[in-house]
């Protein structure tokens, strides 16, 4: 790992959990999105230190283009959530998940200090957009369909939740309004 | 490889001081004289009711989720499309089925009225 | 190249860019249209915002106006004199008259036109100032310079319930995506630096230092950053762009803002997707995602791309698409003002207000300059290489009675052909901002829901279709 790759690590890495904590803190959910989208971009710059530029592209794209978007457009469908303070955990609590967390990072921590890699150079063309492109439409095919399929999943659950009226129903309300006034025109006014 | 990416993070730099020095610019050069009529919302004139934050219509929901399905695909097909030739029949027949999916979601959407926008 | 080089390299060509594009073509393009919009609905246009001069100043103008007159005259009636000698000549077939070669008269010809021209144009302008008692309007090109110092000295409202940081986070993050978007793109051929004042091989793939010292000359490629992930770049950074309009109008308190972000949103992400897909068959035909790889080979190929049929109606989709992404007249829904008074610009002001015109105005120029990289070869102008001009065919012009000649290759200085290519580059994107200019001011505003329907059952399953068919007739061809 070079010396500019190494920097930028830690420069990402901090402005990554920066954001991280930026989105479970803060109560205005629209500031949690920003911040997510502030840990998004620069999760993007982490794959850059790890050679693979195609995917550091398609993580803005998509999640910061496409799916902070998402969150945004649903924070400003449903409007500002009600004044609501967090929830009076007692201090025990606190203390145990604080204890918790510091467990879970050891363990993290040290699993990966015991690995004794060395740093492989990657071969020629990779996370290149050509080379990524030859590993998935030869080697990765059915996964590459399977993506449509899911992605298609998700549309349906999409519209089971918000489905509006098909042309056919709106004619048909048009048609029931259109009579109710008709008949509501014809009886005499009391 | 990434020194081809240091212009970008230097583009980056520059535009931001050249926005960062304009909402200074004008923070700090444009008067400030707030009065209470101006410190309403500003709705032609009239004054505003309820809350500031309307419930908006489903469909806009609707459009967010059908732009991330399509952006993924969009994300999907470019790097087909650089790897086109080389990839041949067997690339193109394997788009064909991922497009056909596709399409037939746009065709549901389309069938299921999630496109009208007319109430 | 060493690291220190190659940021000061990095930062000259991001100054140009910054100055260049975003400084200067862009309010000029902005003059440009607001000026040819003026001339469509027979309104003046932008003409009030001038440099004034001191009286004294203008009397003394006023002065020299007569002898400027005569100027006029004299070099008009030399140049007629020598024509009227180049005609004799012609006739009778001699070599001299007046004991003077052919040569001097055309020389006469060219250089009394030229300057009857100039003092012409001079006399205009001069007369101009003085006539509006001293000042110095340009045409109005000042407009874009007096609205940007306005913007800045008016007043900087805040809502008071609005989210500050947010509502100030929204214009920042529109203009800083609408610049970063040019990093990719390609202005002239790559420039080799050694061999800047001699004329370089034409078809040479490593041109060789022009300094006699036997090494291969430093080639710097004219653009700011040769990614090999190319035009995926500025969609990724344009997809973060929408991001602004939406938290500007979301965090406004205002509920036109509401409604105008979301619309803006909404019609950005929708295009977004249909921008995207349009113009896959160009990456399929050009086998690339690099920008400068796509001029290259429409360069080498000799054609552009909008004459490869599939690319046509990519094109036409992608022209569709731009100027709806851009949320300019007629698909101006998120700012209609008979709706939604300024959309989700309703409550900015100052240079705040600017920065989100100025931001959405440079994204124009940004998808004018992707579909000229795109469709119209970029900075590739016609016949012009490496080497200079080359013309088709071989053969040579000689001017009655010199030994002067034109041959159909023009050899130039490296230098001068990158400078054709940039300012061919830019007379591209500004010609295409014209095009896109008449189609706006034809046509009346879209209702929202017909934009939504154009989008999604017109432009997505006819792009889809185009990829298709491009594939086809890619694989049967090769």
């Amino acid at each position: 790992m070079t010396d500019a790759k190494f920097l930028l690590f830690f420069f990402c890495a901090a402005i990554a959990l920066a954001g991280a904590i930026g989105t479970i803190a803060s109560k205005l959910p629209l500031r949690a999105a920003m911040s997510l989208l502030v840990t998004i971009i620069a999760l993007a710059g982490l794959y850059l230190t790890l050679d693979a530029q195609l995917l550091a592209a398609i993580q803005v794209l998509v999640y910061a283009g496409a799916v902070v978007v998402l969150f945004v457009f649903v924070i400003m469908l449903i409007g500002p959530a009600p004044e609501t303070s967090s929830a009076p955990g007692s201090v025990v609590w606190r203390m145990l998940s604080l204890v918790g967390i510091a467990m879970i990072t050891a363990t993290f921590a040290f699993s990966f200090v015991d690995v004794a890699s060395t740093w492989v150079a990657p071969p020629a063309g990779f996370g290149t957009v050509r080379g990524v492109a030859g590993e998935m439409y030869t080697k990765a095919l059915v996964p590459f369909e399977i993506v449509a399929m899911t992605l298609t999943t998700a549309i349906v659950g999409a519209l089971a939740i918000a489905r509006s009226k098909t042309a056919s129903e709106l004619a048909e309300m048009k048609r029931r309004r259109v009579a109710e006034d008709a008949s509501a025109a014809a009886q005499p006014a009391e | 490889m990434l020194s081809a990416y240091l212009p970008v993070f230097l583009m980056l730099l520059v535009a931001t001081l050249v926005a960062l020095g304009m909402f200074t610019a004008t923070s700090l050069a444009g008067p400030k004289k707030p009065t209470p009529e101006k410190l309403l919302p500003y709705e032609s004139g009239s004054n505003t009711t309820g809350a500031s934050h309307l419930r908006q219509s489903v469909k806009f929901y609707l459009t967010a989720i059908s732009f991330v399905v399509f952006d993924i695909e969009a994300a999907f097909i470019y790097p087909w499309a650089a790897l086109f030739r080389d990839l041949g029949w067997v690339g193109f027949v394997a788009m064909v089925i991922f497009l056909a999916v596709l399409a037939i979601t746009l065709v549901y959407e389309w069938k299921k009225g999630a496109l009208e926008w007319e109430r | 190249m060493d690291l220190f080089t190659q940021i000061l390299l990095a930062i000259a060509k991001i100054l140009f860019v910054v100055i260049v594009a975003v400084g200067a073509f862009a309010p000029v393009l902005l003059w440009a249209e607001r000026r040819q919009s003026a001339m469509m609905q027979d309104r003046v246009g932008p003409h009030r915002a001038h440099i004034p001069l001191p009286r004294s100043v203008v009397e003394g103008l006023r002065l020299t106006l007569k002898p400027l007159e005569a100027g006029i005259f004299g070099s008009f009636f030399a140049a007629g004199l020598a024509i009227v000698a180049l005609v004799i000549l012609l006739l009778s077939s001699r070599e001299t008259l007046f004991g003077q070669e052919a040569k001097t008269y055309y020389l006469a010809v060219v250089g009394f036109g030229i300057l009857g021209v100039l003092a012409r144009v001079g006399h205009k302008v001069h007369g101009g100032i003085v006539e509006s008692g001293g000042k110095i309007a340009l045409l109005g090109l000042l407009h874009p310079l007096a609205d940007a110092i306005k913007m800045i000295f008016k007043e900087d409202f805040v809502p008071p319930k609005a989210d500050k940081l947010l509502f100030s986070i929204a214009p920042i993050l529109t203009m800083v995506t609408a610049i970063a978007a040019f990093a990719v793109v390609p202005f002239a051929d790559t420039l080799f630096l050694e061999c800047a004042t001699d004329v370089v091989p034409r078809d040479v793939a490593t041109v060789m230092a022009c300094d006699g010292s036997g090494g291969v000359a430093t080639a710097i490629p004219m653009q700011i950053a040769s990614l090999d992930i190319g035009i995926l770049f500025i969609f990724a950074i344009a997809g973060t762009g929408v991001v602004g309009a939406a938290i500007g109008g979301y965090s406004s308190d205002n509920k036109y803002s509401l409604m105008g972000g979301l619309r803006a949103a909404s019609q950005m992400v929708s295009y977004e997707v249909a921008l995207g897909l349009t113009i896959v068959p160009c990456f399929m035909i050009y086998d690339s995602l690099r920008l400068e790889e796509i001029v290259m080979w429409q360069h080498e190929a000799g054609i552009w791309g909008i004459f490869i049929p599939p690319l046509t109606i990519a094109c036409v989709l992608y022209l569709f698409a731009a100027i709806a992404e851009t949320k300019r007249v007629p698909f101006d829904l998120p700012e209609g003002e008979s709706e939604l008074v300024g959309g989700y610009l309703t409550e900015y002001s100052g240079m705040k207000f600017g920065m989100f015109f100025a931001g959405e105005f440079v994204e124009v120029v940004v998808l004018g300059a992707l579909a000229t990289v795109l469709f119209f070869g970029g900075w590739d102008v016609p016949f012009l290489y490496r080497s200079g001009f080359d013309l088709p065919g071989t053969w040579e012009l000689v001017i009655p009675m010199t030994d002067w000649v034109i041959q159909d290759t023009i050899a130039l200085q490296h230098w001068a052909v990158i400078v054709i290519q940039v300012i061919a580059f830019l007379l591209k994107i500004a010609i295409l901002m014209w095009l896109q200019l008449m189609i706006r001011w034809t046509l009346p505003r879209f209702r929202y829901d017909q934009i939504m329907k154009v989008c999604w059952k017109g432009l997505l399953p006819l792009s889809i279709a185009n990829i298709l068919l491009t594939g086809i007739i890619v694989l049967l061809w090769t």
